[in-house]
């Protein structure tokens, strides 16, 4: 048999990754965060031979981020960028997506938002197969719903502030609705901006609560700091749909596009059911809002991070108005501002909070405490969920078809953003706030408070619940629902 | 040596340390910037000095109350300044001095794996309290937690610039620190003081000071600090039993907006 160079590349692939599957020890059980005990998912299947060219190829590799001269961070990235590349699909249309682990760790790709498979959705703790180190896998699958998601890594980083989502690992995926619904849509706009959020180079440091907390030292939008990338360039008159996503590990974000008002139309690319013009955004970890903004104020702006310290560590881009010259100008907020109800439909009268489909009154409830142990002043806290820590949390069983309302109490003193894996979920109630109709995949859940979500339980297979916060989950801030 | 000498050289040994007012190893945090820190250091010196001594008053029964207001120049820049005073049957309130401690640290962003600080401190302090009135003190500041417990060192290095031991040189006068987190709330430890006289030729053990302190931290809030001890100091060189108290209150004087 001639062995070719492609040929060669893909069997030292799947032998290493065969190796590295295999070793079964401790470390890469802890990367994948398995516990004991459980059976380690089957290792990614390679891409088949004489196989057809995809759809769509990921490459994950080593690559310096280049925030600014200065600012250089060795990383891990997706075709060598940061984000990664726009991916656009159409709902309903499947998609075949080849990817190939040139990292030096087992990685995963997780396609957050989408109603897929457990075999694709890309989460270990639902069984998703993993890909070694040199290996590379095809998956397929057909992407559902519409809107703007987007797909990251989903693996272990602990104390190790390089990898996991604290890499470049991130990148933007819409998919778009057929021809007829996109007319239907009543948000029309121009052009499409796409904008990530993202901290870099992060330290575990005391905080004032007595645990500790990641701390940054730059933070960017598209992988650059204020002043070194390329600016938005806009014209007056356009309507402008931003697509902004926060990926950052750990951190809430608040931007505002200086002299303009963001007209926001969907939340984890879900329309909203009362579309409101808000001063600012405000995104947890891992949320995205889609927001059109009229270019109706020539000039040379800033779209930045509202909190000072932030602000000055780099979050901004400059918005650029054809023609328009001078340096960038920022208007500092003087306040914080942002409020989940302003976007849903009021709650029903009588205190119910049930939309369609579902049956007033006919949601199951699960009872969800969040907390943490104490682990040492500067230390960071071990995270609960019902007093037990992942993987020792208890794997509640859902009865498909059936509507489940997650209550959730927050005893702690940080807010969460809650992410519900392969299902959309409707906010019901954040803190002491009624509301319906605001659907999405991640809710950011106020400290000292109890928030209520309720979802369908429609996607059969595991299904990952948990604080999108790498370094809560990775201290045990996760459980997983199984369906019966 | 007559027993008037020892009694001396215990007595002058002793307040040379400056101990017995503010009795505290030092982290290497410093205040933050635009934030004052009001400190309360309450010591009683339940057995010691008994005698007055060439002019110095006994030590025994002392109360001492100590003002200490740090605040917070730039992330890793402080300047402390203290008031001492002393309370005692026969003499009443009485102010004993006041010094001056500018202090800097090596910044987060230098990323070093452990915190470390250098203080220096200047002062002086009445002769009826101490027989060195003008005092000064380079003391680095080593830290580090390790899980739930924490360790700090204190090599301080120590010279009078008036008194009678204005002619002995660099004294040696280290602290250290180690304790254990029991609860959030609740840190349990040791503290260590000694001043073994010159660097360079350390005294005997007779004249050196020792104390070790059992302490409770208590982390009621971000911005109290209490900590409680009870001291032992097993050498003749040193007072023998004392209690100590550090009521501290972070006051933030900066305006602070929500975008801040």
């Amino acid at each position: 048999m001639i062995l070719t160079r492609r040929r060669f590349t893909r069997l030292a692939g799947m032998t290493s990754a065969a190796m590295a599957l295999g070793r079964g020890d401790g470390g890469l059980r802890a990367q994948m965060r398995m516990p004991a005990g459980q059976p380690m998912p089957p290792p990614a299947p390679p891409i088949p031979a004489n196989a057809a060219p995809a759809d769509f190829t990921l490459d994950i590799a080593p690559y310096v981020l280049e925030a600014s001269p200065k600012h250089r961070y060795p990383t891990v990235a997706y075709n060598g960028q940061v984000p990664g590349p726009l991916l656009r699909m159409k709902q309903g249309r499947e998609v075949t997506v080849d990817i190939h682990n040139r990292s030096a760790d087992t990685e995963i790709v997780h396609w957050h938002g989408l109603f897929l498979p457990v075999a694709t959705d890309g989460a270990m703790e639902e069984g998703s197969p993993a890909i070694a180190p040199g290996g590379s896998t095809r998956i397929a699958f057909t992407p559902d719903p519409a809107g703007f998601r987007w797909f990251h890594t989903h693996t272990f980083a602990g104390n190790d502030m390089r990898k996991g989502q604290y890499t470049g690992q991130h990148g933007f995926l819409m998919i778009e609705r057929d021809s007829e619904a996109a007319i239907a849509s009543p948000a029309r706009y121009d052009r499409e901006v796409f904008l990530a959020l993202h901290d870099w180079g992060g330290r575990e440091m005391p905080s004032a609560d007595g645990s500790a907390m990641p701390d940054y030292e730059v933070a960017t939008i598209n992988g650059k700091m204020l002043g070194f990338g390329e600016p938005v360039k806009v014209k007056q008159g356009e309507r402008v749909m931003m697509h902004v996503l926060n990926s950052s590990p750990t951190e809430v974000h608040w931007v505002a596009l200086s002299g303009h008002t963001f007209h926001v139309v969907a939340l984890d690319g879900n329309e909203v059911p009362q579309p409101a013009a808000v001063p600012m955004l405000r995104l947890g970890p891992a949320e995205r809002v889609s927001a059109i903004v009229e270019m109706n104020a020539p000039g040379v702006w800033v779209l930045g991070e509202v909190r000072k310290h932030v602000y000055s560590m780099g979050m901004g881009i400059v918005v650029e108005y054809a023609n328009a010259t001078g340096a960038p100008k920022w208007i500092q907020p003087e306040d914080l501002v942002w409020d989940y109800a302003q976007f849903a439909a009021p709650a029903p009268a009588g205190g119910g909070t049930c939309a369609e489909p579902c049956v007033e009154g006919a949601a199951i409830e699960i009872p969800l405490v969040f907390d943490s142990k104490f682990q040492g002043h500067g230390n960071p806290e071990i995270w609960r969920i019902n007093g037990k820590s992942y993987p020792d949390t208890d794997s509640p069983v859902l009865q498909a078809g059936k509507r489940y309302r997650l209550v959730m109490k927050n005893l702690s003193t940080d807010d969460h953003p809650i992410h519900l894996h392969r299902h959309t979920f409707e906010v019901t109630n954040v803190g002491g706030a009624s509301m319906r109709g605001l659907h999405k995949d991640v809710l950011l859940v106020p400290a000292g408070r109890t928030s209520t979500v309720e979802f369908t339980a429609n996607h059969p297979g595991n299904t990952l619940f948990h604080c999108h916060q790498q370094d809560h989950m990775d201290r045990g801030f996760m459980m997983v629902f199984r369906y019966a | 040596m007559s027993g008037l000498a020892i009694l001396l050289a215990v007595f002058t040994s002793s307040a040379r340390a400056q101990g017995n007012y503010e009795i505290q190893v030092y982290g290497a945090d410093t205040v933050e910037p635009k934030s004052l820190m009001v400190e309360l250091h309450s010591n009683f010196t339940a057995e010691g000095q008994k005698n007055t001594i060439d002019r110095v008053y006994p030590t025994n029964h002392q109360e001492h109350e100590t003002l200490e207001l740090t605040e917070g120049l730039t992330s890793w820049s402080e300047v402390g300044f203290y008031v001492f005073t002393s309370e005692q049957a026969g003499h009443g309130v009485q102010w004993v001095g006041d010094h001056i401690r500018p202090r800097v640290r090596v910044p987060d962003s230098w990323h070093w794996p452990v915190g470390v600080s250098l203080s220096t401190e200047v002062g002086y302090q009445r002769a009826v309290y101490s027989p060195d009135t003008w005092t000064w003190e380079i003391r680095p500041i080593v830290d580090k937690t390790v899980g739930r417990w924490y360790f700090a060192v204190n090599p301080a290095l120590e010279r009078t610039w008036h008194g009678p031991d204005v002619n002995q040189g660099i004294g040696f006068a280290p602290g250290a620190t180690f304790t254990y987190d029991v609860t959030k709330q609740v840190n349990l430890g040791l503290e260590y003081y000694a001043d073994y006289c010159r660097i360079t030729s350390p005294c005997g053990l007779h004249d050196q000071q020792q104390q070790i302190f059992a302490v409770t931290n208590l982390n009621v809030s971000p911005k109290w600090e209490i900590n409680i001890g009870v001291g032992v100091g097993p050498t003749a060189a040193t007072d023998h039993l004392i209690v100590k108290g550090i009521l501290g209150r972070h006051f933030d004087w900066g305006h602070h907006s929500a975008v801040d």
